[in-house]
């Protein structure tokens, strides 16, 4: 089982492990997939150098799935990580439990990283989009990913996101420094109210709704109304996200051709050979299927049908949020509808990570910071990220007392 | 969507499947497909597109040359150079 797919020297004090679509110059960058195995990259990503300057070390590249948009790892060219239960775990979670790290710094694209920490009872925070560079991560899915931390506590993740918020000349989508700092602060939750998105929760198996109650049940004892509310417009950012992200994905690993780098096939004769045989040889089912959906939603039969309509979809989503967050501090649901998965069910079901992003996709198409503690996830307002996670820490704290 | 949509699919995207990943592809567009109702159920023709959640504005800089990466570098991971170049076959004939 491989937990990093290529390790630094040995470190000696804070660490971090970087999942691997974030380029660097010291290690090779895959991105879980077979086409770059072994590829050098010719400048670090701007969060590297971040990190380095807060006197974080890189331990090493950790596992993940091929273009990090599956369910929880599981289609890595490098092999799907387990856990002692037999149960699927991301590299991450299982780095940060072995106490290996104390942090991993990814690219959310699918809420990978926000599933793998509500199953493993860790934090995750996905910062408000255009707070943290995303110059040197590997493009999925521009438009919703963000670069996150995962930690085993609220503490440890407010310190490696602080160090990586601000403004980044090199990535147009980068805001200006003054609205980056303001993922750093911590202010108040006004309203004291939470809104509990109760579709999600129902579709949610025993244990991850015993999970939601036990967080609303702190958040009442810590002065926060919790009120149900009527969610239905969240639950369409899942078809228009997967319609988005395919059609976002199938872009941007066209660039991946085996011409200039990468993996080339070894038999070919014409170049469409060398193209076709080499993206065929390298590239995974799911990200192939995903690659021919996202071509055909933005096929000129399907652009206004489907693009379009799933980019108008974005826009009620992100106003139907607005509507949520003038009366409420923020939204609890899960992060995943299950406790647990295996590998013989993503197996049976290939293209999981489909259906059960329908909790991470809310975030993701809004650009709105999301918080997974306690194996629930928060989602705020836009810069609302050390809120959330200072509330995060208080339920931490809550949980030691009892 | 049908198989010779897949099949034009594919070609498209420089990508070949195996009969039973057009299968398995034929059924992830009919699950796709089924979950549209989603959408079509919100009443969208008043809504603006919104491509980016951010006010997204043109981002320049000054008009000047930066060190270029060497040419040997950019080639180091090249699956086949040689004399400087990237090789590939006849393009053209």
């Amino acid at each position: 089982m491989t937990l990093l797919i290529n390790r630094a020297q040995e470190t000696a004090g804070k660490s971090v492990a970087l999942e691997d679509l974030i380029l660097t110059t010291a290690l090779p960058t895959t991105g879980g997939s077979k086409m770059l195995e072994g590829y050098m990259s010719l400048f670090d990503a701007t969060v590297v150098g971040k990190l380095e300057a807060a006197g974080y070390e890189i331990a090493g590249k950790a596992n993940i799935g091929e273009f990090g948009f599956d369910l929880l790892g599981e289609t890595s060219y490098f092999g799907a990580c387990e856990n002692e239960q037999g149960e699927l775990e991301a590299a991450s979670s299982l780095l940060l439990a072995d106490g290996e790290v104390e942090a991993v710094v990814g690219l959310d694209v699918n809420g990978t990283q926000r599933r793998a920490a509500a199953l493993a009872d860790q934090v995750c925070v996905k910062p408000t989009y255009g707070t943290v560079s995303r110059f040197g991560t590997i493009a999925v899915a521009c438009s919703g990913e963000a670069v996150c931390v995962t930690a085993n506590t609220a503490a440890e993740a407010q310190d490696v996101l602080s160090a990586i918020v601000g403004h980044d000349d090199k990535d147009g989508t980068s805001l200006p420094e003054e609205r980056c700092a303001l993922a750093k602060t911590a202010a108040e939750m006004p309203k004291k109210k939470i809104a509990l998105a109760k579709s999600f929760v129902e579709a949610a198996d025993d244990l991850t709704k015993a999970a939601i109650a036990e967080f609303a049940s702190f958040a009442e004892k810590a002065g926060f109304a919790v009120e149900e509310i009527d969610d239905a417009i969240l639950l369409a950012a899942r078809p228009a996200w997967n319609v988005l992200m395919s059609a976002e994905l199938c872009n941007n690993v066209s660039r991946f051709d085996g011409v200039k780098y990468g993996y080339r096939a070894t038999q070919y004769e014409t170049i469409d050979e060398l193209y076709t045989n080499s993206r065929t040889e390298a590239f995974g089912e799911l990200l192939k299927a995903t690659i021919l959906y996202g071509s055909e939603m933005l096929s000129e039969e399907n652009y206004d049908k489907m693009y379009d309509k799933s980019l108008r979809v974005r826009r009620v989503v992100v106003e139907e949020l607005a509507r949520i967050f003038a009366d409420y501090d923020a939204v609890l649901l899960p992060a995943c509808s299950k406790s647990a998965y295996t590998l013989a069910e993503l197996e049976a079901d290939k293209f999981l990570c489909f259906k059960d992003n329908a909790c991470t996709a809310v975030a993701s198409i809004s650009g709105v910071p999301a918080v997974v503690v306690g194996g629930v996830q928060l989602v705020g307002p836009a810069f609302s990220d050390a809120a959330l996670l200072a509330l995060a820490a208080q339920f931490e704290s809550a949980e030691e007392v009892r | 969507m049908n198989m010779d949509i897949l099949v034009r699919l594919e070609k498209l995207n420089q990508l070949r499947l195996t009969e039973e990943q057009r299968a398995q592809q034929l059924a992830f567009f009919a699950e796709r497909e089924a979950e549209m109702a989603q959408l079509d159920a919100i009443d969208t023709a008043d809504v603006e597109r919104m491509v980016h959640v951010l006010p997204l504005e043109n981002v320049l800089r000054e008009d000047r040359a930066d060190e270029p990466f060497s040419r040997e570098d950019l080639q180091a991971g090249a699956p086949q150079a040689d004399d400087g170049y990237w090789q590939v076959p006849r393009t053209v004939d």
